[in-house]
């Protein structure tokens, strides 16, 4: 009877074993392959009337890549990317592009402290 | 642009706390796995049954070796702990009361990381570390030695019906401070919950005496309910190595536990709802709450919800069962929570192991400048982070839904052996599946939030 226990154990880790390994199997470590070689992601906002688009997109990113927002604004403003080191991306009124690069993977929040608001969430993989 | 008047919040969404990047979310096949391995231990534990208690505090485990036991029961021993809470807790009063209302104040770090996540994973390897260090209770011991009264006793003896309530509140208003309130990183706000925190604690102790932190000090309460799941245990003054299991069995089943184990579960899981994209689309897109301006209140709402769930879910799961004659089925929830405390600590782990581990070094170079001048007290100021767990997210999202998984394991052979202990023989095994389709619905609904964040 004292067995029991240790045979649910046992077999808990029989079955834990499997998972470790399945997920072992797609291991994807983030390599320097991918950052000079892709492409840099263009993502489009628009800052008008105290409202900016888009509002909490996710959207996938190499680590390494170059992202460039194409801001359209009719005031200047900040954008805050919340990487590691927080980043200030100040943009002026009118049309202008701002570029930054995240090396680390995670999920990165770039948002407005004057309008209050999320713009995208990067996740950066 | 507008003024914004002190008091009213400036937009739709409260903006978060310390710490850069967050986690990536685990990817669906690890979360669909865990959710399997989850699934089907829990009924091989159920098949496998076993009829009788096995898990017993008062004859489990061995006696540790002799030389930390005298260490560990000894006055010193309690003295340098004693201490070692006042001296980091006056460090941190000195960086609030003196220091800069910037994010570079080490007072944040030392609230929000090393206090309410470190505290948690010292507590599951040690045992009940707050009730060692807790400032209030050393404060509370040198006002009784100065007045010559005992700080076991005070003016009252804390009413039963009691119990925990006020420690779940604690931990709510603490929980509301860091995931709803808008000013959770200024300095102001968060030195005046951590200034009524010690006057409540030091009058409590005063009206009740030290009973009041075993019942009603958060932290305490936190503390101890996670240090159940260490292997140390004082049995007739000598320190025991036991199951944690066993130890588990130890936790008392006073009123408001069920609140306490609410509280703390479904914060965790509302931390990781409120990043996830469908939430923050949905609150910024809204119509109604745009134009009302009801981001705070969606927020509010959102956190009240998935405590009040909690409790709702460990309620009716563990009430669906025949009772004795004579016994109560509104004492099932109360008696079955602390097989929670498990699947919270997985959680724990899974949602802020890199947090403590990459902010929780922050705090440790920033602290050496605690009023930033350019000091450098501690020698850690030119100090840098290792963010080795953040460079490998795959390894990090196994260890995720492995501590969740076994959270779930062990909470499940926890109830089981709990349900045995309590229920009629004839329903030792029906009475059993109300609750852990509960603790099911806790995990599955975990992986998703891992996985959607």
């Amino acid at each position: 009877m004292s067995r029991i226990p240790t045979r649910v154990l046992s077999l808990g880790a029989a079955l834990l074993l499997p998972l470790a390994l399945a997920s072992c199997g797609s291991d994807e470590e983030p390599d320097a392959g991918t950052d000079g070689t892709t492409e840099p992601l263009v993502i489009e906002v628009t800052v008008a009337d105290g409202s900016i688009d888009p509002k909490g997109d996710r959207i996938q990113v190499g680590v390494g890549q170059e992202i460039v927002f194409d801001i359209t604004a009719d005031e200047a403003g900040e954008l805050h990317a919340h990487t590691t080191e927080e980043l200030t991306l100040d943009y002026p009124a009118g049309e202008s592009e701002q570029t930054m690069v995240v090396d680390q993977p995670g999920v990165v929040e770039v948002e407005s402290h004057d309008i209050d608001q999320i713009i995208v969430q990067l996740q950066v993989s | 642009m507008g003024v914004i008047l002190p008091g009213l919040v400036p937009g739709p969404l409260p903006m978060h706390g310390i710490g850069g990047a967050k986690d990536l979310p685990i990817s669906p096949e690890l979360a669909i796995s865990g959710a399997v391995a989850a699934l089907t231990i829990s009924f091989i534990v159920l098949a496998l049954a076993w009829r009788t208690p096995r898990y017993d505090a008062a004859t489990d485990g061995r006696p540790a070796p002799a030389a930390l036991s005298t260490l560990v029961t000894s006055t010193g021993w309690s003295v340098a702990m004693r201490v070692l809470g006042l001296v980091v807790f006056g460090y941190a009063a000195f960086a609030a009361v003196l220091g800069e209302d910037l994010l570079t104040n080490p007072f944040f770090g030392m609230f929000y990381v090393w206090l309410w996540v470190g505290l948690v994973f010292f507590s599951a390897v040690l045992g009940p570390v707050w009730k060692a260090i807790s400032p209030a209770r050393t404060i509370n011991l040198l006002f009784a030695r100065i007045s010559g009264s005992d700080p076991d006793e005070g003016l009252f003896r804390y009413p039963a019906w009691l119990g925990h309530w006020p420690a779940a509140l604690g931990l709510y208003a603490f929980v509301w401070l860091e995931l709803v309130y808008p000013y959770s990183t200024e300095l102001g706000p968060v030195r005046l919950w951590c200034a009524a925190y010690v006057a409540v604690m030091l009058l409590g102790g005063a009206l009740f005496g030290n009973d009041f932190y075993e019942n009603a000090d958060p932290f305490e309460v936190y503390s101890t309910l996670i240090g159940k799941l260490s292997p140390w245990i004082v049995r007739e003054g000598r320190l025991h190595v036991i199951s944690p299991l066993a130890n588990l069995n130890t936790v008392v089943p006073r009123a408001g536990l069920v609140g306490v184990v609410a509280v703390l579960f479904g914060s965790t899981a509302f931390d990781s709802f409120k990043e996830s994209a469908p939430w923050v689309r949905f609150v910024q897109t809204n119509s109604f709450i745009g134009e009302n301006d009801l981001g705070l209140v969606a927020d509010n709402l959102a956190l009240l919800t998935f405590c009040v769930g909690v409790a709702v879910v460990l309620s009716v799961g563990s009430m669906l069962t025949g009772v004795h004659p004579g016994q109560s089925r509104l004492e099932m929830p109360r008696q079955l929570a602390h097989s929670v405390v498990p699947i919270i600590l997985g959680y724990i782990v899974a949602h802020y192991l890199s947090y403590w581990f990459e902010v929780g070094q922050d705090t440790l170079i920033k602290a050496s400048d605690p009023l930033t001048t350019g000091a450098d007290y501690l020698g850690t100021g030119d100090w840098s982070v290792n963010y080795w767990l953040s460079y490998h997210p795959t390894l990090l999202a196994n260890i995720k839904v492995i501590a969740v998984v076994l959270g779930h394991v062990v909470g499940v052979i926890a109830a089981h052996d709990r349900a045995v202990r309590l229920l009629p023989p004839r329903h030792h095994l029906t009475g059993q599946l109300g609750m852990l389709v509960a603790m099911v619905f806790f995990t599955a609904g975990g992986l998703y939030l891992l996985f959607a964040a």
